[in-house]
């Protein structure tokens, strides 16, 4: 018996056939002990899964299982938390403000500085940043007797209060 | 949200029932059973009654399961089974079983056979008998449900079946033996 035999049988079990089809492929089937033979087995597997399935039971409780869905659904209806919007003009300033200090305290050091005298000496200065505050710069030129303080106006955390107070998308 | 509850509570078994019969395994069928009930919740609009609820939810569970059971394949090998299938087809050759191995046992030890004999079929071949058997389905049902060709279903069915048989038989000899 060739495959394509073999799956017009089962065809003819599960009831695929045009009619026509089904009463020829079942008068061969009386004929042929082989064929009978192999729809009989199709038929018993067949037969052997009826209703197999009909006792199985989920393992968990129904509150328990209907907890779970529940904050499934919860999950799901529950929006993202949005991201923190930053402002364009916070997020420029926040560049401009430590590239602006940096630039005054390079230019301010070479005004002070005077060339080194006919010794090789250098002359002592001292340059600090606040951790605490980025935006101001202390420099001390002691030779000259000279301090400058560059501070950014407003500072770091007022301008983040500014920022929280009027954003704009 | 407690008229769900309720239908939860009234078709969880069969739903559970058709993830645990393509998954094989407990957890992973009570897991995308309750992913199943959550994702109805969220499609309940796309429901128009043209079939019954159960079998509507059953589509949605068969889908998740279908989707998973192809990452695993991805995951891993082909199993053997997909191979002998690709191969050849041995369930042509396979000797006809002329006595019904299921004859005379009782319930329960009937369903541990045919568990364990599902067990050892490839997803493919399971899943087109779980449809046809279980849901079923028309061949033409199963083939877009698989994504798959008519022919591919005759033959995954035709093979699941002559192997489910030569399984049984060959635990029915093993536990008389």
């Amino acid at each position: 018996m060739d495959y394509k035999a073999q799956l017009k049988l089962q065809a003819l079990l599960d009831g695929e056939l045009p009619e026509g089809e089904a009463s020829a492929v079942a008068q061969w089937v009386a004929q042929d002990r082989e064929a009978a033979a192999l729809l009989e087995e199709l038929r018993n597997t067949r037969g052997a899964l009826a209703g197999f399935d009909a006792e199985v039971r989920l393992p968990e409780s129904r509150e328990f299982f209907w907890s779970k869905v529940e904050r499934g659904i919860q999950r799901l209806e529950t929006p993202a938390p949005k991201l923190a919007r930053v402002s364009y003009f916070s997020l420029v300033r926040r560049l401009l403000v430590p590239a602006s200090a940096v630039a005054v305290v390079l230019i301010a050091g070479l005004m002070l500085i005077p060339p080194a005298g006919p010794t090789g000496h250098t002359i002592a200065t001292e340059m600090e940043t606040a951790l605490a505050d980025s935006g101001a710069f202390t420099y001390r030129d002691y030779s000259a007797g000279a301090t400058l303080v560059w501070l950014s106006y407003p500072a770091e955390d007022e301008a983040a209060e500014i920022d929280e107070m009027g954003t704009f998308d | 949200m407690a008229a769900f509850e309720e239908l939860v509570a009234r078709h969880r078994d069969r739903i559970y029932a058709r993830a645990y019969s393509m998954m094989r395994n407990e957890e992973e069928a009570v897991d995308l059973s309750q992913e199943a009930w959550v994702k109805g919740w969220q499609r309940l609009a796309q429901f128009h009654g043209e079939s019954s609820f159960a079998t509507w939810m059953t589509r949605i569970v068969i889908n998740l399961c279908l989707d998973q059971l192809r990452k695993h394949k991805r995951q891993r090998a082909e199993s053997i089974e997909a191979m002998d299938e690709e191969s050849g087809g041995v369930e042509r050759q396979m000797p006809v079983i002329t006595v019904n191995p299921t004859a005379g046992l009782e319930r329960g030890e009937l369903r541990q056979r045919i568990d364990q004999a599902l067990g050892q079929l490839s997803y493919e071949h399971r899943t087109s008998l779980v449809l046809h058997e279980f849901e079923e389905m028309e061949y033409r049902e199963i083939a877009k449900t698989m994504g798959c060709s008519i022919g591919t279903v005759m033959s995954r069915l035709f093979y699941a079946r002559r192997k489910l048989a030569a399984l049984l038989a060959d635990l029915k000899n093993r536990n008389t033996v």
